[in-house]
């Protein structure tokens, strides 16, 4: 990539010689045709409908009387937006001194070192900025104008605050009993993989029913330990869990399988220097193996999160976003609202606020990521 | 991390012996030993979902309506393999899956090896930007962006037909990056000597360059292949009619039905062979599946 631009710009300076002027001509031919097929895709089926979604989410877009009515940001307003919205310093008090503490936090190193990137201010700023707009809430008498907006928000943060660690902590403690390679560690790696190649409707007809009360092997398997049947999709208080054990069960093989590679890839040199050094295993572990896979930790995290904001179809199989709103998730606010509501700009505007919010993941990852890549 | 046994544990089972030699192969033994039984066991409790699944599937729909929390199959029969195929839509569920899958394999495969030669071995102008904004699309996320694909098919009146299931999964900005750095690690020597003999850009790609990449395509096909085999929202939304479902909506449609309850066994039978086709795949390439995986970090 970057040797590439290089030999592109250096290019550019020189007076081209007739042939070397054909030569271009003529890889440009063939380069377009090589990459057309996939860009004439791309652009259609990938960026374009991103462009579509913007204009969508500025209509009222009905899907059945097929009637646009241009409403400017009515529906941003509908989503974020509600009567009698009210701010105040103590509202979810404690969230918000949290973000402020880690904003504080943040400026630590760069106000002892009196130098600042760019990157740190817009992280504070982003935080102080969230602290200001979670003190927003309905004030008396009021009320958000899209309730189920916030609750499939709130639903999806909950469902990936609590999976990611697990699924990440489980696949590195997986892969830790894996590593080095011993005989037979590649049938245990396949037990616990396997599950991850399964479609999600398989998983939901598993889990629903290994969990049911009444016909589900689970309360029969905790039976002598004399636990009562939970119906754990119907109980409001369960409900996310069982989906949050699904989820772990399914896809804890993916992170297993790069934990892996990573751990591969840590220099074997290091662990025989650290034995040296007398170090037991829980310091080989921490100075040796955590340094070593971070780069995985980090890209298994994010992968983990944007995975995550995008969680439909265990829950909307195994409880429908019920009892109630329990478990209603971003992606199945968008999909009733524009299936079971037809009302597709709406559902457009929500799409974009969950691009938005996985985009700024995204920035997170290039940003560490990338600076690792180009070492 | 050598051993899972701590050595203290290790000295409390006392082994009688004379000499230092059999004392160290035995506390060896033991503890690989034990390391087996527990990694065997815990590969078993994880697996425990599917082995009660395939025992439901192999029970008769009669003896389950009695019990169902057996793991070994009470009232063995394979009427509900059988069925799966002769009863319902299952097996049109199954075909749809299957061409629709393959169809966007192959071409993923073909298309993203195409472009990728094209970024990492042709020089031409504007690349550069280009490949930076198909890397950009790697943010897109595919789910979050149903609605607008949703309307462009309905104004084409596309919904309910392969194609509809087809197109919109092809262009996979990972399947290009995956494969400009599979192609970008070929030494250019090896084009050159092609070239001399007089060979062109598409003979260079077809007769050379394809055969050497075959690794990273198998990989990016099983993954491809496993992907769009297990979506679940595009073919929800686009294939509402039920003969056009694919094994996965469809699956998933019977889950809703309550009637299903009395028929457990065929609804597991189902299960499994609508995953039967990633059964075997795992089975003949886990090592391209996880290494289509490991790849995806990027840094293989």
């Amino acid at each position: 990539m970057a040797t590439a631009s290089a030999r592109a710009v250096g290019g550019k300076k020189r007076v081209l010689s007739p042939s070397a002027k054909k030569a271009r001509s003529r890889n440009l031919r063939y380069g377009i045709a090589f990459i057309a097929p996939f860009i004439v895709l791309y652009l259609i089926f990938v960026l374009y409908p991103v462009v579509q979604a913007v204009q969508m989410s500025f209509y009222d877009w009905d899907l059945l009387g097929s009637t646009k009515e241009f409403i400017g940001l009515g529906n941003y307003e509908r989503m974020l937006w509600g009567v009698n919205i009210a701010w105040s310093m103590t509202h979810m008090f404690w969230v918000r001194l949290g973000l402020l503490v880690v904003a504080v936090l943040l400026l630590f190193t760069p106000v002892k070192s009196k130098s600042i990137t760019a990157w740190r201010v817009t992280g504070v700023l982003a935080l102080v900025a969230l602290a200001f707009v979670l003190g927003f809430h309905p004030g008396e008498n009021g009320f958000w104008n899209d309730p189920d907006f916030w609750v499939s928000l709130k639903n999806t943060l909950y469902f990936t605050l609590i999976s990611t660690p697990i699924i990440a902590g489980l696949g590195l403690i997986m892969a830790l009993a894996l590593q080095g390679g011993r005989r037979g560690s590649r049938l245990y790696q396949m037990a616990f993989f396997l599950p991850y190649i399964l479609p999600v409707s398989v998983v939901t007809l598993i889990w629903s029913y290994f969990l049911s009360p009444n016909q589900g092997l689970l309360a029969r398997m905790l039976e002598p330990f004399g636990v009562d049947p939970i119906s754990w999709l119907a109980n409001p208080n369960t409900a996310m869990t069982a989906i949050i054990i699904t989820t772990v069960w399914w896809t804890v093989g993916f992170n297993l399988v790069l934990f892996a590679a990573g751990l591969q890839d840590v220099d074997a040199t290091l662990y025989e220097a650290a034995s040296l050094d007398g170090a037991g295993r829980w310091r080989k572990f921490v100075s040796v193996t955590l340094p070593g896979i971070q780069h995985v930790l980090l890209l298994v995290m994010v992968m983990q999160v944007i995975a995550s904001f995008q969680v439909f179809g265990q829950v909307n199989i195994m409880t429908g976003g019920g009892p109630g709103t329990k478990t209603k998730v971003l992606i199945q606010h968008i999909y009733q609202t524009g299936f079971r509501d037809f009302e597709l700009g709406y559902a457009s505007a929500i799409s974009l606020f969950l691009f938005a919010l996985m985009l700024v993941v995204s920035v997170i990852q290039m940003k560490y990521l990338g600076k690792d890549n180009t070492k | 991390m050598s051993t899972v046994v701590s050595p203290s544990r290790v000295k409390t089972l006392d082994a009688p012996s004379v000499t230092l030699e059999p004392r160290r192969s035995f506390r060896r033994v033991s503890g690989t030993a034990w390391y087996h039984i527990a990694m065997v066991i815990a590969a078993l409790v994880w697996l425990i979902p599917m082995f009660w699944m395939t025992s439901l599937a192999l029970t008769d729909n009669e003896a389950l309506t009695k019990n169902t929390t057996s793991l070994i199959p009470q009232d063995f029969t394979l009427d509900n393999f059988l069925g799966v195929f002769s009863v319902g839509l299952t097996s049109q569920w199954f075909l749809n899956s299957a061409i629709v899958t393959l169809g966007t394999t192959v071409l993923t495969v073909f298309l993203c090896a195409m472009a990728g030669y094209a970024f990492a071995k042709i020089d031409f102008r504007g690349k550069t930007i280009v490949y930076a904004s198909v890397l950009a699309g790697l943010m897109i996320p595919k789910e979050a962006m149903f609605i607008p694909l949703f309307t462009m098919f309905a104004d084409w009146e596309m919904h309910n037909t392969y194609g509809a299931l087809i197109l919109p999964r092809i262009a996979a900005p990972l399947g290009v990056f995956l494969m400009t750095q599979f192609f970008s690690k070929v030494p250019d020597e090896v084009e050159e000597a092609a070239r001399l003999d007089g060979a062109g850009p598409w003979r260079v790609f077809f007769s050379i360059m394809l055969p050497l990449a075959r690794p990273s395509m198998v990989a990016l096909a099983i993954f491809t292949f496993v992907q769009t085999w297990n979506d679940y929202l595009w073919p929800l939304v686009s294939a509402t009619k039920a003969e056009m479902f694919t094994i996965t909506t469809g699956l998933a449609s019977l889950q809703g039905n309550f009637a299903q309850a009395t028929e457990l066994g065929s609804l597991m039978a189902r299960g499994l062979v609508g995953s039967l086709p990633l059964l075997i795949i795992f089975v003949l390439f886990q090592k391209h599946l996880i290494r289509g995986i490991a790849m995806t970090s990027g840094d293989k």
